[in-house]
């Protein structure tokens, strides 16, 4: 029946009656009606960011721990604080359009290397806090986020990566790089996927202690200690007896191409990894899978202390916040505890950079592992200029990695490359 | 075209077409092991998983800082006034340039489809600030609003759809609407009544491909929405493999399956509407 | 009828009169805003609105209204906008608006060594929503009420002390706050600049206000700034106050720059490096795309056609599956399926190798290892590392994510083609390819041909795949610049507007879209007079 009744709707041309097709004009003008009642009510929740009413941008490490802080600032005086989960590396685009557009966080939580754009760009505030207070703070973590005379945000945490050993696999840390090597080696085997050491690829962050060992470096300094752009290290011999120590494990079948973030933290997590550089982000998947664990200084190559990047997390607040006294507020007078610092470091195992909370994990050993690598760390730069280096550089340990260049030459051309973006020639 | 089957015919097409269902599904599988999977370690996953379980998707509906399940809501709620939207601009549009003449036409045509080529990625800062300037004057359709986001997919609505349903609606003989307008119907009373159902089947796949193409639209949703209760699937999906995600790889792969569903719900309604509708209609006059 | 015909025109200038009345309103608070150019385009849009539906003569264009009104304000205008803003120098240091920037500059202050700090005390009422402050420095006490500043005497009658503290506890019948009190209030205390004998005060903390200073000063009809502490002029120069001996203060504005991010992108030597191979490969693999895509769509459209065809339904749907899940999340999940050593492809070679193999010595041969003699060393198939693999790759992800698609047009399009055609051909004795070459695959291509030509501009701009997938690499040996074996132009150019010396250069990322844009227009107008897409499509009409 209903059949029929189309039937005559759509083949009826030659006798055209509304009446007909009355049941079909009915179920559209219903249809049509629903659609606009939904238009409306999506028109009506409305939210908008407002003044009294603190906003918070926090990646997934960061979020959990400071919707509880959150939670007791509330409860304190009653102000709305409100935790925007952001992913980290898209953070400091999402700044740059929706700051000046009103629309961007009172406080942003990142990392000390994005100082140099935001502040080019006028996105974030200078914080002011008392000596006593900076006297609480790590001195490296101060220096990190500080810009002229001036300091551009509170830091939480110091990192850098350190080796990181599977106890089970690797009881005693290696005393030499070379030693570091012959263990992997023995451990390694591709065909069974079982892994000796690696570091993962292409990624300079991560391969800048082999360049640093033979005194690599990325910018050197002009006579008055500020980074030059155009004194580039990374084609120095330094950098380059680094290149082939890579080329070498390559070839030694130790390191192998592919190996990004995720394949090795799941290679270490599964028990199927000896060794790794990882930094303290690493450790609470391995916590998880339950891997015994050791962190140590990564061991001297030829004799050398290799040195690591340091970087610096810490709060921001937004030169577009409208509740700049209230972000204050909130970072110097709840943020600024051990209890805080404390429940930071649990939820991402990153080293306090408060020395009080330092202080109280005296006796962990995950945070003097990474203080022994840090013992010869260097702050990453955080001028504008890095933004030209990390493509170049990383292509040159692709290419290392993947067996298409020979190492002198790919450090060359990487230098070369980023020589040219910087107008240095 | 088609004859039935003989033995070999019937057995050579099976086996073709399951070997590109083997294709299309294997990634498929993968996520789905995942998601069944104890352990959230891509480095321990197998296809069959050897400690299954439910708790990915038990924490994809319980936690309280992945609003998975508003996320689905208003994935549907956007892309189904999105796509009927879409639909009815579209054949408006399409059935202008399909029946009348006027200056302009062909230009117009054609503009249609270079302006879609513009790189997505260059004007995504310009769609941020209109929208922007929008929610100052009508806060309902400023951002963080899902008003906002249906109106930036429906100005996609005309472009290729037009053409697709122009070309379906020049096959449909004139001498229908004629007649239909020899008894007193207007141009747009021959149109809703005559041309829309004959034109079903296009109607369906329009609603088809622009569901999808909204459904999973990623770059603009996540700019202009802020909030994580505003969050559209894509959105929050990509909140879920952001930065230490292998952790959350599980709870992905679920989701990821999950999303899956809606989709193919709608095609498979729309499936009678593909094959059947024109062969009966028009062709009989 | 004649009633039908009043109540449908009483309709239509009813509606046609609430858009112009809304229209003039939304043009109205633009101007409010100083938004002077886009303040004409709501009237201007609502007044040929209205003159398309009053007039008979533009009959066709009121079935376009709808669609074009969304096309124009959430394309066109971005797309303008794109175009323009790639005439200036957005980017990094070059983010804000001249105001904005001027603002921000203006608000920075610094304390003079006679600066004074006062403690304050807030008094309110109504709900918080009047407030009375007391600041008090030394001797010096203020009130600040209603935005009046005024001096008070400590026994002034109208603070009253209830408790006898010697601190008041009420401003009339304003009542004292508390420090938690307070918290909630130090937004709106935030905005107050306090006039007072020559001073300005503002709020510094929970407990102070303090007198604050301008560090710069604007002089408007100059473009200078002049820094209150030091006597240094910096001068607007290209976007960013500067002074004679080239120190800048940040942050900068944005300014019109004329073509020279354009003469930049043409001239650049870096675009001459790796360029011709850049372009070369976003042409090969937009073709050969939209090639693969629409022929193995094409063939699962006929095949999956078939009325004959069991469980074709069932089969439609596990090929869509594809398609409906975000491509974000599948090219995620097959970058780490073609990962060489971790992937789940290479160890199904190896495994599957390893069957052989035993296979092989099994029956005939022992220790002979067949498949490294065939294929070499199979464990190592570098996927996503070898530079011809890698776009094999790319363009099998691309054909699994893009087959659905164009199954579904395919589909949709078969269905407009009248059975009788074939019945007719049959008579005539045609084979199954005749028909198809004859009658199938011409009808089909008449409606499909622009979305063919729309799918190769879509990939040829197909940065999310790239992206994701590859991210350009693996890396090009020996390039000049930073790029890939993958990279596309869009993926590669964006890099040169991202990474150049002083972070983003937007207006450069700009000028490439457009640059883009007219290159791949231009293309697809070939395309069209070529296959004729453009012409008529059916002598039906």
């Amino acid at each position: 029946m209903k059949e029929r009744i189309k039937e005559v709707c759509i083949g009826g041309s030659k006798r055209f009656t509304q009446g007909s097709c009355f049941k079909e004009a009915l179920t559209m003008k219903r249809v049509s009606l629903v659609l606009l009642g939904l238009l409306l009510i999506t028109g009506l929740v409305v939210t908008a960011s407002e003044a009294g009413k603190l906003l918070i941008w926090a990646d997934d490490t960061r979020t959990p721990i400071m919707l509880k802080v959150a939670k007791d600032f509330t409860a304190a005086y009653g102000v709305e604080v409100v935790v925007q989960e952001l992913d980290f590396g898209g953070m400091r685009g999402q700044l740059a359009t929706a700051g000046p557009a009103g629309e961007g966080p009172d406080i942003l939580i990142g990392a000390h290397d994005w100082l140099g754009e935001l502040i080019l760009n006028g996105l974030i505030e200078p914080v002011i806090l008392t000596p006593a207070i900076i006297a609480d703070f790590n001195p490296v973590a101060i220096d990190a986020f500080s810009w002229g005379n001036l300091l551009y945000g509170v830091p939480y945490a110091t990192e850098n990566v350190a080796l990181v050993r599977n106890t089970d696999l690797v009881p005693e840390a290696p005393t030499t790089f070379e030693e570091l090597l012959t263990v992997a080696a023995a451990l390694t085997d591709l065909d069974a996927g079982e892994y000796g050491f690696l570091i993962q690829e292409p990624d300079p962050f991560h391969t800048f202690a082999l360049h640093t060992a033979g005194g690599g470096y990325i910018f050197g300094k002009d006579a008055d200690g500020v980074l030059d752009p155009c004194d580039l290290g990374l084609d120095n011999a330094g950098s380059i007896a680094g290149a082939i120590l890579l080329d070498q494990m390559v070839k030694d079948g130790i390191e192998i191409a592919g190996a990004g973030y995720n394949e090795v933290t799941g290679a270490f997590n599964s028990g199927k990894l000896g060794m790794m550089i990882g930094g303290p982000w690493t450790l609470p998947g391995a916590k998880a899978e339950g891997i015994n664990y050791a962190i140590s200084a990564i061991p001297p190559i030829n004799g050398n202390a290799p040195g690591v990047f340091v970087g610096v997390q810490g709060f921001m607040i937004s030169a577009f916040s409208d509740n700049k006294v209230l972000a204050n507020l909130f970072i110097k007078d709840f943020l600024i505890s051990t209890d805080v610092m404390l429940g930071l470091y649990i939820e991402g195992d990153r080293p306090p950079a408060y020395l009080p909370a330092l202080a109280f994990l005296a006796g962990n050993e995950d945070i003097q592992g990474f203080a022994a690598a840090a013992a010869t760390a260097v702050p990453m730069p955080k001028i504008a200029e890095m933004n030209s280096v990390w493509s170049s550089w990383s292509n040159a340990l692709e290419l290392i990695v993947n067996q298409t260049q020979d190492p002198t030459t790919a450090m060359q051309d990487a230098a070369a490359e980023i020589r040219a973006l910087l107008g240095c020639d | 075209m088609y004859d039935r089957h003989t033995l070999g015919g019937s057995i050579w097409r099976h086996a073709l077409i399951l070997l590109l269902c083997a294709f299309s599904i294997f990634p498929v599988l993968w996520i789905a092991s995942a998601s069944f999977n104890a352990t959230n370690n891509m480095g321990l996953q197998t296809l069959i998983p050897r400690h299954p379980t439910f708790a990915h998707y038990k924490e994809l509906f319980t936690s309280d800082r992945y609003q998975f399940s508003m996320w689905l809501l208003n994935s549907l709620k956007i892309t189904i006034i999105a796509a009927t939207l879409t639909v009815m601009l579209a054949a408006l549009g399409a059935y202008a340039f399909s029946r009348f003449r006027f200056k302009g036409r062909r230009a117009g045509l054609l503009g249609l489809l270079l302006i879609q080529m513009f790189p997505q990625v260059g004007a995504i800062v310009a769609i941020f600030l209109l929208v922007l300037s929008l929610g100052n004057i009508f806060p309902w359709a400023g951002l963080n609003t899902h008003t906002a986001l249906i109106f930036v997919y429906l100005g996609g609505a005309m472009g290729f759809n037009t053409w697709l349903m122009k070309g379906y609606f020049d096959t449909i003989p004139r001498s229908l609407e004629e007649s239909a307008k020899v008894d007193g119907a207007t141009p747009f009373q021959a149109f809703f009544w005559i041309i829309l159902p004959l034109a079903r089947p296009i109607l369906a796949t329009i609603f088809v491909l622009s569901f999808i193409s909204a459904y999973s639209e990623l770059i603009i949703a996540q700019i202009l929405l802020r909030s994580g209760t505003k969050f559209t699937l894509p959105v929050g999906m990509a909140l879920l493999v952001s930065d230490q995600w292998s952790q959350r790889w599980g709870m992905f792969a679920a989701g990821a399956l999950i999303a899956m569903i809606p989709f193919l719900i709608v095609f498979i309604l729309a499936q009678r509407s593909l094959v059947s509708g024109l062969t009966r209609g028009s062709v009989k006059e | 009828m004649i009633w039908r015909y009043i109540a449908k025109h009483v309709a239509k200038v009813v509606l046609l009169g609430t858009l112009i009345g809304v229209s003039i309103y939304v043009t109205f608070v633009l101007l409010t805003k100083g938004m002077y150019v886009p303040a004409a385009m709501p009237l201007i849009g609502s007044v040929s609105i209205a003159y398309i539906f009053l007039t008979e003569k533009r009959y066709p264009l009121r079935w376009l209204v709808p669609g074009l009104i969304f096309l124009i304000v959430m394309v066109v205008y971005p797309i303008g906008y794109t175009v323009v803003s790639s005439f200036t120098n957005v980017g990094t240091g070059h983010m804000l608006a001249k105001d904005q920037a001027i603002d921000q500059l203006l608000d920075r202050s610094f304390a003079p060594a006679d600066a004074l700090s006062y403690t304050f005390t807030v008094f309110a009422k109504n709900a918080n929503n009047d407030l009375a402050l007391l600041l008090e420095s030394g001797e010096e006490r203020i009130l600040y009420l209603h935005g009046e500043a005024t001096a008070v005497a400590v026994d002034d009658p109208r603070l009253i002390d209830d408790d006898g503290d010697g601190e008041p506890d009420r401003f009339t019948d304003f009542a004292r706050l508390s420090i938690p009190q307070i918290v909630p209030m130090l937004s709106t205390l935030e905005t107050y600049r306090i006039e007072f004998e020559s001073k300005t005060i503002g709020l510094e903390s929970l407990t102070e206000f303090r007198t604050r200073t301008p560090t710069y000063v604007y002089d408007a009809d100059a473009e200078t700034m002049i820094d209150q502490q030091t006597g240094i002029v910096y001068t607007a120069l290209e976007g960013i106050f500067t002074d004679q001996n080239g120190e800048e203060i940040y942050p900068g504005y944005k300014v019109k720059v004329g073509i020279r991010n354009y003469i930049n992108l043409l001239t650049n030597p870096r675009i001459a490096g790796p360029f011709a191979m850049v372009f070369l490969w976003t042409f090969a693999f937009a073709f050969l795309t939209v090639l693969l895509n629409f022929g193995l769509g094409l063939s699962t459209a006929i095949l999956l056609n078939d009325p004959y065809l069991r469980f074709r339904t069932l089969y439609r749907v596990v090929m869509i599956i594809p398609y409906a899940i975000p491509a974000f999340v599948t090219i995620l999940v097959w970058r780490g399926m073609l990962n060489q050593h971790f992937g789940i492809i290479n160890k199904m070679i190896v495994s599957s190798a390893r069957m052989i193999d035993s296979a092989v010595n099994y029956i005939a041969v022992h220790g002979f290892n067949t498949t490294a003699v065939l294929f070499g060393d199979v464990s190592k198939i570098g996927w996503l590392a070898d530079g011809t693999l890698a776009k094999i790759s790319v363009l099998l992800v691309n054909l699994w994510l893009g087959y659905p698609y164009m199954m579904l047009i395919c589909l949709g399009a078969l269905q407009s083609i009248p059975k009788s055609l074939y019945e007719a051909a049959r008579v005539d004795g045609a084979s199954w390819w005749q028909q198809f070459r004859n009658i199938t695959l011409p009808l089909l291509l008449m409606p499909l041909a622009p979305l063919l030509v729309g799918a190769f501009a879509f990939n040829f701009n197909n940065f999310t795949l790239i992206w994701l997938l590859t991210e350009g690499r693996p890396a090009i040996a020996g390039a000049t610049t930073p790029a890939g074996q993958t990279d596309i132009l869009l993926s590669y150019t964006y890099r040169l507007a991202f990474e150049g010396a002083r972070g983003n250069q937007l207006g450069l990322a700009a000028a490439v879209a457009t640059v883009i844009f007219v290159i791949i227009a231009t293309i697809s107008a070939i395309n069209f007079r070529m296959t004729g897409a453009l012409e008529e499509l059916s002598k039906n009409v």
